[in-house]
């Protein structure tokens, strides 16, 4: 299958997981990893699997490498019909109130141009001792499981 | 061929400069030199200890080590134990990184009394730095002077309670300092208006969250942000913390066996009673460095030497800051460099016994994880002397 993974990243930590979900699919799957920043919308596959790995900044905002392709969304007003995505959220508990609102904006930014939004929306937690791939990582093999059936 | 290039300093800015270049040029031979035996700089001496969040990145910053393949060489004080003569021979690029590990000094009268204390001074008895001083006494009423995210960090963890201490790294003896402290109310003081402070919002509104405090805001703070104004009504703590904006220090006395803080406001002169002041108005070089020389120097662009974060621009910026700022140097770099094979590189440190690598560090950052309580995420070594040498090394 295609699977194009994407991130939002502020510090690189989501570049980081990005990364990881990547060399763990490279093998069964094409993969490729490109920066939100440097994303049109039209680069989203309709054939395949949309990955995105966003983290959250300040108080509950888009990550600054997400912003540029958020603007693009809204000013395009693409027709995501037929885009499927699985989103990835990094958060920071210490800030309980807009934890994980970053990756909660875009998969909502998303669905509202006609996107079709994969399993649910785990958001890591920086301040918790849960490694952030053990998490993706088991997440992505159920839904992708689920395309293959 | 591949070149070399030595950073001084294995802070955030020396770190991510480090990956921004081995990310684009896989074969380099990167050397990051720090003058602590440990890495990451204020990631783990800046960050506040309850902040494990934002101390994520080290996770990134171990990869650069560990699978990017760049060199840690710790326990090594460019300006003491190499010279920078030395070091530009031996590197094809020499990058400072170095921060900025000084207080700003308040600049008035009286600013060197007992009983005044620079944050940093302060945050590196608290976040255990093994070059800190002793925890000051800082009585019933401190005031702290600055009103940006430092003073925050600190307003944060002089209020927290040991509960909300939890999941923290702070270590045993801050920890007992803080329990011990007879603090009965905090005065903050700031140049600024209140919309204007260089606080983060975000910071100011998990202040007001606390359950001890009780943020307090004169009348004349009319331009105060939404956050500021929404903390100081939801806390009602039994510790008020009282924001004094538009006051601008110009004396420090002693009076009393305590201190007297003379402030200029637009109301006229007023003076505040302190037990202790903190002062959290910025960072400054400590001279061990030629800072200003050597800036003169990058400016000029001729010497195959760059700086970049604090030691470049002040102390202004924050972790996001400085992985962009090393994206764009690194594409510098690679684009100006010239590799000679005559520079020697790291072979200059091979007689020295006292440098430590990386894995001195995954030895280290084990023992400290092990160490933890379940209070606490981690226990800092903080003797350099078992830094250098952990006693279960010292067995093996």
């Amino acid at each position: 299958m295609n699977i194009a993974i994407f991130f939002g990243t502020e510090t690189g930590n989501a570049e980081m997981l990005a990364e990881d979900i990547a060399t763990e699919l490279e093998d069964q799957h094409e993969t490729s990893v490109a920066n939100l920043a440097d994303t049109a919308p039209d680069a989203l596959l309709t054939e395949g699997l949309n990955v995105i790995v966003c983290s959250s900044y300040d108080d509950g905002d888009f990550p600054a490498s997400a912003k540029p392709f958020v603007e693009k969304v809204q000013a395009a007003k693409p027709d995501l019909t037929g885009v499927r995505f699985a989103i990835f959220g990094l958060g920071d508990s210490e800030y309980a109130d807009t934890y994980g609102f970053g990756s909660m904006k875009v998969a909502e930014l998303l669905v509202a141009h006609g996107a079709e939004a994969l399993g649910d929306r785990p958001v890591h937690d920086a301040a918790g001792d849960a490694l952030p791939e053990d998490m993706a990582l088991p997440w992505l093999e159920e839904i992708i499981g689920g395309l293959d059936a | 061929m591949s070149a070399k290039i030595a950073i001084v300093g294995a802070g955030p800015s020396g770190c991510y400069t480090a990956q921004a270049l081995l990310k684009r040029a896989p074969d380099l031979e990167v050397d990051i030199l720090d003058a602590q035996p440990v890495p990451y700089g204020l990631v783990r001496y800046g960050v506040a200890a309850d902040h494990q969040g934002t101390k994520g990145v080290a996770r990134q910053f171990a990869r650069v080590f560990t699978r990017q393949n760049a060199h840690f060489i710790g326990n090594l004080r460019v300006g003491r134990d190499v010279s920078m003569e030395e070091l530009r021979g031996a590197y094809d690029a020499v990058v400072l990184a170095a921060g900025l590990s000084a207080d700003r000094p308040l600049g008035i009268p009286g600013d060197d009394l007992p009983g005044v204390i620079g944050s940093g001074a302060l945050t590196r008895a608290l976040y255990e730095h093994p070059e800190a001083q002793a925890l000051p006494e800082l009585g019933e009423a401190p005031v702290v002077i600055g009103t940006g995210n430092v003073a925050i960090d600190i307003l944060r963890l002089l209020a927290k309670t040991p509960e909300e201490l939890k999941g923290s790294d702070l270590g045993p003896v801050p920890t007992d300092w803080l329990a011990a402290r007879k603090i009965r109310r905090i005065t903050v003081v700031g140049r600024s208006t209140a919309g204007a402070a260089k606080f983060s919002p975000v910071m100011v509104k998990e202040l007001g969250e606390l359950s001890q405090v009780d943020l307090r805001l004169p009348g004349c703070a009319q331009d105060a942000g939404e956050a500021l104004q929404a903390a100081v009504a939801a806390s009602a703590g039994p510790l008020p913390i009282e924001f004094r904006f538009q006051s601008r220090p110009v004396a420090l006395e002693q009076a009393d066996g305590a201190l007297r803080l003379t402030v200029e406001t637009p109301q006229g002169v007023e003076q505040i009673a302190a037990t202790s002041v903190i002062s959290a108005i910025g960072f400054t070089s400590d001279g061990a460095l030629d800072r200003g020389a050597l800036l003169q120097e990058v400016e000029a662009g001729t010497g195959r030497l760059y700086a970049t974060g604090w030691f470049r621009n002040g102390s202004v910026g924050a972790i996001p800051q400085c992985r962009e700022e090393g994206q764009r140097l690194a594409q510098q770099i690679l684009d100006e460099i010239t590799p000679d094979p005559a520079r020697p590189g790291r072979a200059l440190f091979a007689d020295r016994s006292d440098v430590v690598d990386f894995d001195h560090w995954l030895q280290l950052d084990a023992r400290e994880l092990a160490a933890a309580t379940d209070q606490r995420c981690r226990q800092k070594i903080h003797l350099r002397e078992e830094l250098l040498r952990p006693a279960n090394l010292q067995d093996a």
